[in-house]
């Protein structure tokens, strides 16, 4: 079964009196365990789209269905947990809380959840050590670069062992040795742990990194790339 | 999430801004401290103007013939008491009792060369116990003997306005028993001066039977003073003296004006809290707003990592709690060090201020505070209550932030 599915989905922004089309009768499949960059030129609703499949919005019209359920129907407090449980973010700024260590970041998402101290303890230096950052656990953001950054917000994405991973341009802030670092990492991540990943990016070095490429144009999908 | 984890956050995120978290804590503190140092000064000058009051003017209770009018201070002798050592005596026989002693009171005009007062003449029994305060008051001169029959003691506030001093001359004018003027010289004994200036201005005292014989009232009184052991003994002393023709009258009905006086100076005082507090509430919803605003995007993270609104709005509250609660702790420290230093050394009021005061409390020239542990657990609770209403709204406002919008700002 396919891990999410998009069915006629519309997302209209309205900024005034102009309407925006970012999303226009898109319906899209993505299957478990995929690794699908998203590209399009700028605006055409690669960011939507991502917004879209992560429950963090809701379309205007269509239906949003992760593992068959449509989520477009759940209220607030159920989306919040769908997100917790099933779905990993990245972004393109490095979005670690300021506050807290490397190890509490990647452990935050499992606090939220009912995750026991000795499984999430074995869960967070796992994917630390997967990231290379064994010897960061106690540094704080801004002891840190912007590839360790991003490193760690990728641990972090994958530490509830979600269905899918959103990353939203995750490499646009890094120069290409850290860039190539991160998609190799989360490459060898989708391998191992079987979680799919679709990745909206600009960068053809990262787009040679997908198996799959579904491409965007004004909010239509212009070609799907499906594999089968 | 636990509690314990959100409490971590939030307690790390006031260590972001830990100069604003710092003020908004001072802040916090201060306000608390000016009002358990308010609530401790007033409690002190209420206590300290009644206990004034009643030993100086009105004792616990007064023994009075039933026709006798306060203000009229009557020298009729249907107005006055005649078995006055009876009375006395049956008043000291109880075990409640501290001292009881008869005392007369009329309206006198006191005349120097260049000037004259109004005042309250008291004939007292000089040997009495109720006296020592007035006693050991006497800045000049000496107290008077129960025997002398020219000597007078009038206040050194008095005095001083008057330009005499103790050994002088002076001329006193009443109207007597009978309804006629009559005036007699007299010397001035001593000087009192007991720290209330409404007092030391306005009374002059002479020995009780040379007050009775300026009068003609001879072995009359106006009352029966009472001084208790204890306050609370009050109304079961009142209930033994009860007698035909006399009326008990007692401290509370006696100092009536004096308690309504206080309880209207509450309500000005309770609006004095409540501006204090609301600033304090001000001061909590700004910073905790401004620590929303920075996080604006904080809060799109950690909407997307699954953070409930419910979540994140008590992480808001915990921010608030944790400053109210340290600020309120830091407040009650402070608070109680100066009620401690407030009780001890207490503040000058100066003169002409306790005697504007003293037209409704018996001021001394220096308030002190006094601990009042109810009122100042009331405050310091209302002070935490309210702190974390205010907390409501910027708390609120960061829950229900939309994740999109708060991913893109
Ligand atoms: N909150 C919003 N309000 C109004 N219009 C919006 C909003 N978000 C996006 N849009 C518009 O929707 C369209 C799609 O935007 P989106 O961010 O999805 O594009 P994108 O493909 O991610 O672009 P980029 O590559 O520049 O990130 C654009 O025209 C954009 O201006
Ligand atoms: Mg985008």
């Amino acid at each position: 079964m396919d891990a999410i599915q998009l069915e006629n989905v519309t997302k209209v922004y309205h900024v005034g009196e102009v309407e925006t089309h970012a999303l226009n009768d898109v319906s899209l499949n993505i299957g478990e365990g995929e690794f699908t960059a998203l590209v399009g030129p700028s605006g055409s609703g690669k960011t939507t789209l991502l917004q879209l499949i992560g429950c963090l919005d809701k379309p205007d019209k269509g239906a949003v269905k992760i593992k068959g359920q449509d989520v477009t129907r759940l209220n607030a407090n159920q989306r919040a947990d769908l997100r917790r449980e099933s779905i990993g973010f990245i972004f393109q700024f490095f979005a670690l809380v300021p506050v807290l260590t490397a190890y509490e970041n990647v452990e935050l998402p499992l606090l939220l959840g009912s995750v026991n101290a000795k499984e999430r303890r074995e869960r967070v230096m796992e994917l630390l050590k997967a990231v290379g950052l064994s010897d960061r656990a106690r540094h704080r953001p801004d002891q840190m670069s912007g590839g360790q950054q991003q490193r760690v917000a990728i641990a972090r994405a994958l530490a509830p062992r979600p269905l899918l991973v959103l990353a939203d341009e995750p490499t646009a802030n890094l120069d290409t040795d850290n860039g190539k670092q991160a998609m190799e990492i989360m490459q060898r991540l989708n391998e191992k742990t079987g979680t799919a990943f679709v990745f909206a990016t600009h960068d053809p070095r990262v787009v040679a990194f997908a198996r799959r490429v579904v491409k965007l144009r004004d909010g239509r999908i212009d070609s799907n790339g499906a594999t089968g | 999430m636990s509690l314990s984890k959100l409490w971590m956050l939030a307690y790390r995120d006031l260590g972001r801004n830990r100069r604003r978290s710092i003020l908004t804590l001072l802040s916090v503190s201060f306000g608390l401290a000016l009002l358990i140092w308010m609530a401790g000064l007033i409690a002190g000058v209420l206590e300290d103007s009644l206990q004034n009051s009643i030993v100086f003017r009105t004792g616990h209770l007064q023994i009075r013939a039933s026709s006798f009018e306060e203000d009229k201070l009557s020298l009729q002798s249907k107005d006055l008491l005649a078995n006055t050592e009876d009375l006395t005596t049956r008043a000291n026989a109880l075990n409640e009792v501290k001292a009881a002693a008869p005392v007369l009171w009329a309206g006198v005009i006191l005349d120097t060369l260049n000037d004259s007062a109004s005042l309250q003449l008291y004939g007292i029994d000089t040997a009495s116990p109720i006296y020592t305060p007035i006693q050991t008051s006497v800045v000049a001169g000496s107290f008077l003997t129960a025997d002398d029959r020219d000597g007078i003691l009038i206040g050194k506030l008095l005095a001083d306005s008057l330009n005499i001093g103790a050994g002088q001359k002076v001329n006193l004018a009443i109207v007597n028993a009978d309804g006629q003027p009559d005036e007699g010289t007299f010397t001035v004994r001593g000087l009192f001066s007991t720290g209330i200036p409404s007092y030391d201005q306005s009374s002059v005292f002479m020995p009780l039977s040379k007050a009775q014989a300026f009068t003609g009232v001879a072995g009359h009184a106006s009352a029966i003073f009472i001084l208790l052991k204890d306050q609370a003994d009050t109304d079961k002393v009142a209930a033994a003296l009860q007698g035909p023709g006399v009326s008990i009258v007692t401290w509370s009905s006696m100092n009536s004006l004096l308690i309504n006086a206080i309880q209207a100076g509450m309500s000005f005082y309770v609006l004095l809290d409540g501006i204090v507090i609301l600033i304090v509430a001000v001061i909590i919803a700004n910073t905790l707003l401004m620590a929303v605003f920075e996080r604006i995007r904080e809060m799109g993270i950690l909407a997307a990592l699954g953070m409930k609104q419910r979540q994140i709005m008590q992480m808001f509250l915990l921010e608030a709690g944790i400053l109210g609660l340290l600020g309120v702790i830091i407040g009650i420290v402070f608070g109680l060090g100066g009620v401690a230093y407030l009780a001890t050394t207490g503040i000058s009021i100066g003169d002409k201020m306790a005697a504007v005061a003293g037209n409704s409390f018996a001021l001394g020239t220096t308030i002190y505070a006094r601990f009042d542990t109810g009122q100042f657990a009331a405050l310091s609770l209302a002070t935490l209550f309210v702190i974390l209403l205010a907390a409501l709204y910027p708390a609120r406002y960061a829950a229900h932030l939309e994740p999109v919008d708060a991913l893109r700002s």
